[in-house]
């Protein structure tokens, strides 16, 4: 197939429907709302299903169902929806039920503004349900990367069983991009997936049963250690990053998402200025991309961590460096999206401040 | 040009843009914003521009709610129809719901109107790939603005990866989509930086400025 042009939420929701999702549960929220809009003609059209639910709380509860019964299943919500529907998250990380969450975030706290953030940071990663849960997460920087990340992340879900959330800012998913979907791509097939709540007995002689209820304290600690398990799993092999003019680089950025399509600017313009500036851009959140810290070379002695919030990721930042690193922080937050030229003037007074 | 153009066409098919390139480039006197859709990138969003130019911005009836999505309709927008004097552009919101608005001025309009209807196409958006998707969205805002469609527009694009081939593939579409309906093509936009030979497009050749899109993102 060759290059469409498309519009964000569009395009993940066509990523979804290659990615094989089978059945979508949401409610309306701007700046998502053109995604389960174009869902809502293209899942039936592909004999799926599409179903709006009557609330955020009813829509994770129907994910919980549906992909409890062994379906692909998909929701997608803007940063309140997502913090509506963090108790059902925490049901479907303990009760083990794969499924695609994709959160266009907008200004917070509460019900915040419209305009792209990236203050969701900490109930990505944090998670706003109670228990030892992780939810594995992902955020692109481009269209392109956002469709191969929805297309990636049904299987993904389906191994760990576990819910996968792709995150962009609704800049991202407002903007239009030209986008490749290939056709002859086959995506994982999900396969039988022998622990579902399918109705019956199987070869297995039983049906099972789909719960997050233990009231044996040691056998909920075993629980807990399983699923922690799966998320060691997650720390060894899904850490995901770019590394972006590191090899020389004195300071070094950490941004993601549109944060970094505005850093990218930023660098170039440090560089023409003789100021050897690289980025370490997290594509997944959870699991924080560590590694790419220990590929920074001897002479780095500076990270800026850039947000479109007041310093969430920054957090993690923090954690990983150990003092190793000079650590700084310039964001913007409630909606409002940095000039590349605010960056680089945070970095030249820094640097006199420094001199 | 009219001295009223109403701009429509699927949603993500330059509206906008072009709605704004025509209101600075022919200095009209008002750019009426009628989308009532889209949470970011509306002509809202360059009202400072526009004022610098002479364009009176009539939008939303909460002006300067680009925070907002509501689908508040300023009274205003119906004043270039009552006001002969005023050259305006409209611009609408996507597809059928955007183009439904046109219907609020229907009692305002006769044959005598000096009205033009254009259909802004991109045939690398999905939705308008084909000539059969073209001439049945032509069809869907016809009924839906109850207004026949006088003019379509090139705009087809791959943003950054435009090039003469890219607007040469919408030319052929729309040729044939201006065969099947009697429409002519009435403009070819094409990037300020692609060149383009005047002569293999049909309509009035224009380079299309970017001022909603942020260019380096």
């Amino acid at each position: 197939m060759s290059k469409v042009l498309m519009k964000g939420n569009e395009a993940m929701a066509l990523a979804a429907i290659k990615g094989g999702a089978d059945a979508f549960f949401g409610y309306p929220i701007t700046p998502q709302n053109e995604l389960p809009e174009y869902l809502s003609h293209h899942m039936p059209a592909n004999d799926r299903v599409f179903v709006q639910a009557e609330s955020e709380v009813a829509a994770i509860n129907m994910v919980y169902g549906a992909g409890g019964a062994g379906a692909r299943v998909l929701t997608s919500s803007s940063s309140p929806g997502i913090a509506l529907k963090q108790e059902g998250i925490s049901y479907l990380a303990g009760s083990e039920i794969p499924c695609v969450i994709i959160n266009v975030m907008r200004g917070g706290p509460g019900l915040g503004g419209i305009q792209p953030s990236q203050s969701d940071y900490n109930q990505i990663t944090r998670g706003g349900g109670n228990g030892d849960y992780k939810v594995l997460s992902f955020a692109p920087e481009n269209l392109q990367e956002a469709v191969d990340l929805i297309k990636e992340s049904f299987p993904l879900a389906d191994h760990y069983r576990n819910p996968v959330m792709v995150a962009v800012d609704g800049l991202l998913g407002q903007m239009m991009e030209p986008i490749t979907l290939e056709e002859t791509e086959k995506t994982q097939a999900a396969g039988k997936k022998e622990w579902a709540a399918d109705g019956g007995y199987g070869e297995r002689g039983y049906r099972n049963r789909i719960a997050s209820l233990y009231l044996d304290p040691y056998k909920l600690e075993e629980h807990n250690l399983k699923l922690k398990g799966k998320y060691d799993e997650m720390r060894e092999k899904e850490q995901r990053y770019e590394m972006i003019e590191t090899e020389d680089a004195d300071i070094v950025f950490v941004a993601y998402g549109t944060m970094a399509r505005v850093a990218r600017n930023a660098v170039q313009m440090l560089r023409e200025e003789g100021v050897k500036v690289g980025m370490i851009r997290p594509i997944s959140l959870f699991p924080f991309p560590k590694k790419a810290f220990e590929a920074l070379p001897e002479r780095t002695h500076s990270l800026i961590t850039l947000e479109m919030s007041l310093g969430q990721m920054h957090q993690d930042v923090q954690i990983i460096n150990n003092g190793r690193y000079k650590l700084d922080f310039f964001g913007r937050t409630g909606g409002v999206v940095p000039e590349p030229e605010e960056i680089v003037e945070h970095v030249r007074a820094a640097l006199k401040e420094d001199a | 040009m009219k001295r009223l153009t109403v701009i429509s066409g699927h949603y993500g098919a330059g509206k906008t843009e072009i709605a704004v390139n025509l209101a600075i480039d022919f200095k009209l006197d008002a750019l009426i914003d009628l989308d009532v859709v889209n949470p970011y990138f509306r002509s809202r969003s360059v009202h400072d521009l526009l004022t610098r130019h002479g364009v009176d911005l009539i939008e939303s009836s909460l002006p300067r709610s680009s925070g907002s999505d509501l689908p508040y309709i300023s009274a205003g927008s119906r004043r270039p129809f009552i006001d002969t004097s005023l050259r305006a552009v409209y611009d609408l919101a996507g597809t059928k719901a955007g183009a439904k608005l046109m219907r609020q001025f229907s009692s305002l309009i006769d044959a005598e109107t000096p009205l033009d209807f254009f259909v802004v196409i991109n045939v690398f958006r999905p939705e308008t790939s084909t000539t059969e998707k073209i001439v049945s969205l032509i069809q869907t805002l016809e009924g839906a603005a109850q207004l026949r469609v006088s003019g379509l527009v090139n705009n087809s694009n791959l943003m950054r990866e435009t090039d003469a081939s890219t607007i040469q593939q919408g030319e052929s579409i729309l040729r044939e989509v201006s065969a099947e309906t009697d429409i002519p093509i009435v403009y070819t936009f094409h990037p300020e930086n692609v060149d383009v030979k005047e002569s293999d497009f049909s309509g009035t050749v224009r380079p299309l400025r970017r001022y909603l899109a942020k260019t380096w993102l």
